[in-house]
């Protein structure tokens, strides 16, 4: 793996993205707690070059200043996918990064051959409600993201620095990035996907963990049932960051899917 | 030295076992625990109040914006105002104030304060918060990542609003309007006296300073702490240069005057209690959602420069609160001796008190008033003599008094 930079719009964006793998692109975005090249990234690199940009004011990526909502959100990614030279590739996306690639399908449905949606967000059932995780207490936080506390991933997300320099940079990181996904999200994660999403023709996957705390799984048949020939894979014994805690099992439904 | 009594308007009577049984007092607190006949009481009790405050010799009255709470519950505190303006005839009219962010458009505030000047003879001060994340991000619903911005846009707004004479457009990120021209405008030229009440970002300082526009810090941390803020203030605007005139800034205390140390721990003791243990018993998840403080702000909170946000408080004694500075409590003479050091330590023009907080019931709510009025501020209104006062009022020469309250009988004459 490894982290390159592309502007996009002569500079206003200096995107950061981590890249891996060889073989035909995919284009993967991350969900509201961040990107890591995680071990679900290092499957899909076993036989695709994977492109994975940080959005604008997660990781590294400038310019999240331009950008005042979804709408703006859409069109920056347009522009990246133009400065990136990338058509005719799969799209994958997880949490706020699903509910972008769908919008992307619904917006330019000739761009993709594949959608694979990963515990998206976007759509609102009051009966149903999303977990609104921005208040959520470190402990329901947890239980809404991991379905094992004991696992790697999850401890990995709990650790906190032993130096205060540390845990304020750690702090600081977590607040930059969930005032991201709340400019997007805020109050309810619905900017009007529902109008849209009948205009996706790729062939879509919806992968859900069915232990998922933060976005119930119910959500899985919502999307399936607004997007035709849809299919859906539930993986057991996982929660709401599904391809960090089972990267093989998530691997096996999207590798062959996307092939 | 001018000194205003500030009321919240609290709900009074919470159960016992509130904070232990129930989740927030802001945001989701169950309206079952809400009584309307209670309300009717407390409001009219309200208003008594800060008439008699206007009466005994306090220079302004203060009313604010809160929702979805019981802290304080006057969502619209123009309406008090204008209530205020109808049975007071001297004293300023501080409604501290709209959070001008949460109103499309916001010229809503443009008109409203302008009739609240007309009505008042130009009695008003204007106040601009931004308002509570619980109020604004939770209650309102509104973006935490672009409230500052969208309020930055409709500060802006308003004040073209009061000082363009022409019809105007306006094509902001978040409000477009083809035609600007509000009708009334108001009668202080060319605008009321702006206050921008402060919960302690860092970045509001040196925007006040370069607007002028008076600071007021409320907080409930008391003065030890206040003192921080305030000396973060005076640092800034020494920094741009700006002369250290006290009247630029203001500071809220919870004040409460009885003749003897006993009597203020009885009568008073419960009530304090009360207001720190259950008033701010604030999920902290609603105190402050992501994007609603500045990163700057956010990093000086976590390295200690600001008051810490979003850890609830222990629970407190009413002796706590006095030792650590949260309420100034004592008799006349003691309480004289602890607000001028404050009012010098902190270096502000404006003292806001609150004279009624937490349970405390109409009637002490209105002997400590009248004790505060008559023993205590006639000693500290020779503070700063040197300096004048450029974010006051400037009412009409004669205000018109309004007419007398009719009776059957009277109005048939």
């Amino acid at each position: 793996m490894e982290v390159t930079t592309r502007p996009v719009r002569g500079g206003m964006f200096n995107v950061e993205v981590l890249r891996g793998g060889s073989g035909s692109p995919v284009l993967f975005l991350h969900g509201a707690m961040g990107l890591n090249w995680d071990g679900f990234l290092d499957e899909l690199a076993t036989r695709h070059t994977v492109v994975a940009p940080f959005i604008p004011g997660y990781g590294g990526t400038s310019g999240d200043e331009h950008l005042l909502d979804f709408h703006d959100l859409i069109t920056f990614f347009l522009d990246f996918l133009d400065a990136e030279g990338l058509r005719n590739l799969p799209i994958i996306g997880h949490s706020i990064g699903g509910m972008i690639a769908a919008e992307l399908a619904a917006v330019q449905p000739d761009r993709f051959t594949k959608l694979v949606l990963i515990a998206p967000t976007g759509l609102w059932d009051p009966a149903n409600p999303v977990l609104d995780f921005f208040v959520a207490s470190p402990t329901d936080l947890a239980q809404a993201l991991y379905f094992d506390q004991d696992s790697e991933p999850a401890k990995r997300a709990a650790y906190t620095p032993e130096d205060a320099e540390g845990r304020v940079a750690v702090a600081l990181e977590r607040v930059k990035s969930l005032r991201v996904a709340a400019k997007y999200l805020w109050p309810i994660p619905n900017r009007g996907l529902n109008k849209r999403i009948h205009r996706i023709s790729a062939p879509t996957l919806i992968v859900w963990g069915a232990d998922d705390l933060l976005n119930p799984p119910s959500y899985a048949q919502a999307f399936s049932a607004k997007i035709p020939g849809s299919r859906v894979e539930l993986i057991p014994n996982a929660a709401h960051q599904v391809q960090e805690e089972r990267p093989r099992a998530v691997a096996e439904a999207v590798l062959p899917f996307i092939a | 030295m001018k000194i205003e009594m500030f009321h919240l308007m609290p709900y009074r009577d919470l159960p016992a076992d509130f904070a232990e049984k129930y989740h927030s007092v802001w945001v989701d607190i169950p309206s079952h625990l809400f009584d309307a006949r209670k309300a009717h009481q407390y409001y009219n009790d309200t208003l008594d109040e800060l008439e008699y405050a206007a009466a005994m010799g306090y220079d302004g009255v203060c009313v604010n914006e809160h929702h979805q709470n019981a802290y304080g519950f006057m969502p619209s505190p123009n309406l008090m105002a204008a209530a205020l303006a109808r049975r007071t005839s001297d004293v300023a009219i501080i409604v501290l104030g709209n959070s001008i962010a949460l109103y499309n458009p916001p010229i809503r505030v443009a008109e409203e304060f302008a009739m609240l000047d007309c009505i008042s003879g130009g009695r008003l001060v204007a106040g601009f918060p931004v308002g509570s994340s619980s109020d604004t991000n939770f209650g309102y619903g509104m973006n935490p990542a672009t409230l500052r911005d969208r309020y930055y846009e409709a500060e802006d707004l308003i004040m073209q609003a009061w000082s363009n004479p022409d019809v105007f457009s306006f094509d902001g990120k978040y409000t477009q309007l083809r035609y600007v021209n509000i009708w009334p405008r108001p009668i202080q030229e060319p605008h009321p006296p702006i206050w921008i009440p402060g919960g302690g970002s860092i970045e509001t300082w040196g925007w006040c300073v370069e607007k002028k526009y008076l600071y007021a810090y409320l907080s409930y941390a008391g003065f030890k702490r206040g003192k921080q803020v305030m000396d973060g203030f005076w640092n800034k605007a020494a920094e741009l240069k700006a002369e250290p005139n006290p009247y630029h800034a203001g500071f809220l205390q919870l004040v409460a005057v009885a003749d003897s140390e006993s009597e203020v721990q009885d009568k008073f003791g419960p009530h304090g209690e009360y207001f720190y243990n259950k008033m701010l018993h604030v999920y902290p998840g609603f105190a402050d959602a992501p994007g609603y403080r500045t990163l700057e702000t956010v990093k000086a909170g976590l390295l200690g420069q600001t008051t810490a946000f979003g850890e609830r408080p222990p629970a407190l004694t009413f002796k706590d609160l006095r030792e650590q500075g949260n309420i100034v409590a004592g008799t006349p003479k003691q309480v004289t001796e602890q607000l001028e050091q404050i009012i010098k330590d902190l270096r502000i023009g404006h003292l806001m008190i609150l004279n009624q907080f937490g349970s405390i019931p109409h009637d002490l709510a209105m002997a400590n008033i009248k004790k505060t009025a008559t023993e205590v501020i006639p000693n500290l209104r020779h503070l700063w003599p040197e300096w004048e006062d450029h974010w006051w009022p400037q009412p009409l020469r004669n205000v018109q008094k309004p007419g007398p309250i009719y009776s059957q009988a009277s109005a048939a004459l």
